[in-house]
């Protein structure tokens, strides 16, 4: 019996660090289950900066997104999949997104 | 009990014993296939240099000098050969401007139609004016399907058609049959960013080989002796010490030069690094006066605007108000070719028509236009004129200059990606010394690069330069010995700039140098022009030697690094102008005003029966191998000529030379 906690005692040593790192990690997480001190912090989110001449509503900006998805990602006229969005860039001879040149 | 407690001290020792642990500290133990922090092996110091700034030396079976598409290539393409690759990069690989290229790739992979590369070859080699050397743009076409391919492999996710096979669309003035047959289809893409999917791919297949990878470290200079490199001599930003990399062999893929002018589309950090380390060490750059121009680059910015806003109905106008496409093509007014575009843009520049404070560019008027059909046509052209240009498309005009895009000179190589020089009519390689990618000149440009071929350019010639490297040597070879004070100069150069007192701050010296080049050496070409460039270029050279710096601290000095850069800048900038001052034609994307026509051996306008080769002192079908003598910004011009034939006549015959039109 004596033995036996000797041989435990020991296992634990070595494996205390373990166990003890595994130990406060379950502190950690617990404490966010139970929600006692996590909420009562500022939220992680930045606050938004003043609006300025730059910046437009965030869902604004998303429904006129310039160049949409396809649906499934396939280009209706030429039938590509995972190509450009948008008209296509090559139209007028050099490599076009967004009005500006890429490649020509 | 003092048996029990004897057998259990022992138990206990038994258990304690690391190989007997559990699974928590086995990785420790493992042997990892790639190294933490990567680096590795022994690091030694030395102050072989100088007491005031300790050295690194490190050794290495190959040194990789830069990290874009091709430097990146040809590190892992070394490190899956078996060698003990270092790549020195001075920004995070993934940074590299190569992510900027968002066009496609061409390759002969005949998905959309029946192709051949060989046909592929006649349009680059027309491309080029016929400048580019012909077994180079073989081997590169040749290459282009397998190299495509094997990125797909790799995991890129090129755009699909329906049936699965790789997508490709027309661009890039490719043609079929020789140019008798059409429109090819052989640009493959990935969605809108190609370039930055090209060198997201490459670093990731890069992390799986040991490559060590030492990032923010600014390569100072090759370490050469008795003609043969023998490494590289690098600053490391971080911590301000001085590493040297010894190994047998060294690739420089640092990329292009755009910031000598001051309007381009690269990033700040294009600075001609691997061109003007070679210049330093007295071999030549070739064809640096070949600069790929771009006629509408928004003013400050650099960002392209597309030709489809002049197709759409756009008009140029200068400081009156004035459509002037109307004086200098009457048919073509706004729609004409680029480089007619750009020519006149800087006439009415030179001719105190511009618009602006400085009256140094003009306008794109584009609010004449419904501004829904502007939406309609152009999606994405206001928000791109209102973020880069302050300006609501709607309402006011765009300004716009003349911009650089690509440069097509670097530094010489051979088809295999090997350094040469030209002595006593030949080609000689130099030893240990590769070269890829913008940085590199093997030339499959030549004159003029055609669009979606240099990011091919890029993946072909890094793999050239691995598989030359490693037909040639064999990993673990030792390192022949390198004198214990090798990379002195650049130290002591480093020293100077970090305690420069002179008068005139670095950023003067680069905006003057940047505006005489927009001003002398951009599209307008002339003799007079490009003398009076010259002169100022060599004044504005000699300006480096009165430079204030203001940093004197050695951990992330970045006044230093800048005036580093602007030194490479500068080197790059002199070879330009004089380059393009003594070429007297026009060919490709050097063209000047006047010296209009292509000169070479024969008229290729007329039948060549009866016609007398010229020799090759008074023909310009020719590459230009320029060297600086850095102390004083002298330069010096030899040529060397092109090569005509292919690697293989029955497999792919060479183009004979013809007049270039399209």
């Amino acid at each position: 019996m004596s033995l036996l906690r000797v041989y435990c005692t020991t296992v634990f040593v070595k494996k205390g660090l373990f166990l003890e790192s595994t130990y406060t990690a379950c502190q950690r997480t617990a404490g966010y289950a139970s929600g006692g001190v996590a909420k009562d912090k500022a939220p992680l989110k930045k606050a938004k900066t003043p609006q300025g001449r730059f910046d437009t509503d965030e869902i604004e900006s998303k429904s006129k997104d310039v160049s949409e998805r396809f649906l499934d990602d396939v280009n209706p006229e030429t039938k590509e999949k995972g190509g450009p969005r948008g008209p296509e860039p090559t139209r007028y001879g050099d490599w076009e997104r967004k009005g500006r040149c890429i490649d020509f | 009990m003092a048996a029990v407690c004897a057998a259990s001290r022992l138990l206990g020792r038994k258990i304690v014993s690391s190989k007997a642990l559990p699974a928590v500290c086995q990785a420790s133990n493992r042997k990892l296939h790639f190294s933490i922090y990567g680096k590795k092996g022994d690091a030694k110091v030395s102050d072989g240099i100088s007491t005031q700034y300790p050295v690194v030396d490190h050794e290495f079976d190959a040194v990789v000098v830069g990290a874009g598409g091709a430097g990146l290539r040809a590190a892992f393409g070394l490190s899956e050969a078996g060698f003990n690759t270092a790549c020195v990069t001075k920004l995070f690989p993934t940074r590299s401007h190569t992510v900027a290229a968002q066009g496609g790739i061409n390759a002969a992979l005949g998905n959309m139609e029946e192709d051949d590369w060989r046909w592929h070859f006649y349009d680059t080699v027309k491309g080029s004016d016929w400048l580019g050397d012909q077994d180079a743009i073989h081997y590169m076409t040749e290459q282009a399907p397998a190299a495509v391919v094997e990125l797909e492999n790799f995991g890129m996710p090129f755009s699909r058609t329906e049936e699965g096979r790789i997508y490709q669309r027309a661009f890039g003035g490719q043609s079929l049959k020789f140019g008798k047959g059409g429109q090819a289809h052989r640009c493959c893409c990935v969605a809108d960013r190609t370039g930055h999917s090209l060198l997201h791919t490459l670093y990731g297949r890069s992390l799986r080989y040991d490559t060590s990878y030492f990032v923010e470290y600014f390569a100072l200079d090759l370490l050469m002796e008795d003609g043969e490199c023998k490494g590289v001599i690098a600053l490391c930003m971080e911590d301000g010490s001085i590493h040297r990399f010894r190994a047998k062999n060294t690739v420089i893929a640092t990329g292009g030069y755009g910031r000598t002018y001051f309007s381009c589309t690269s990033a700040h950090t294009s600075t001609g690094d691997g061109n003007a380390m070679v210049t330093r060490a007295g071999l030549p750059c070739q064809d640096l006066e070949f600069v790929q121009f771009h006629p509408t680059g928004i003013y400050g910015a650099g960002c392209l605007i597309t030709e489809g806003c002049r197709g759409e109905g756009g008009i140029l106008i200068n400081s009156e108000g004035e459509r002037f496409m109307e004086r200098y093509a009457p048919n073509a007014k706004d729609l004409a070719s680029r480089d007619v575009v750009s020519r006149s843009m800087t006439i009415e520049i030179r001719e105190g028509r511009g618009v602006g404070p400085d009256k140094d560019h003009v306008y794109l008027q584009l609010h004449h236009l419904p501004p829904q059909q502007l939406a309609a046509r152009l999606p994405g052209i206001s928000e791109t004129a209102m973020i880069f240009a302050g300006v609501d498309v709607t309402k006011e005009p765009i300004p716009v200059l003349p911009t650089v895009h690509y440069n097509m000179g670097g530094i010489p190589t051979n088809y295999k990606g090997q350094v040469i020089t030209h002595e006593n009519g030949e080609d000689m390689v130099v030893p240990g010394l590769y070269a890829c990618g913008e940085a590199g000149c093997a030339s499959v440009h030549g004159a003029n690069r055609l669009g979606a071929n240099s990011l091919l350019d890029l993946v072909v010639f890094g793999r050239a330069c691995a598989l030359t490297i490693a037909d040639t040597n064999t990993p673990g070879e030792k390192l022949s010995p390198l004198k214990p004070n090798a990379g002195e100069a650049s130290v002591a150069n480093l020293d100077k700039i970090r305690f420069a007192n002179g008068s005139t701050r670095t950023s003067e010296i680069r905006l003057n140098m940047q505006k005489t080049m927009q001003n002398h050496a951009a599209v307008f070409r002339t003799g007079d022009v490009l003398k009076e460039g010259c002169e100022k270029m060599d004044s504005v050279y000699k300006s480096l030697d009165d430079i204030k710096t203001f940093d004197r601290g050695i951990v992330w000095n970045t006044d230093l690094v800048e005036t580093l850069e602007l030194q490479n800048l500068m080197l790059n900038a002199v070879q330009t102008i004089v380059a393009a001052e003594a070429r007297k034609e026009s060919r490709g994307a050097h063209a000047r005003e006047d010296f209009k026509d292509r000169v070479d051996e024969y008229d290729y306008s007329k039948p060549l029966q009866g016609q007398e080769k010229k020799p090759f002192e008074q023909h310009w079908r020719k590459h230009t191998m320029s060297y600086v003598d850095p102390k004083t910004g002298k330069v010096t011009l030899e040529y060397r000529p092109v090569i005509d034939n292919s690697l293989n006549a029955e497999e792919c015959a060479a183009i004979p030379p013809a007049i270039r039109s399209y």
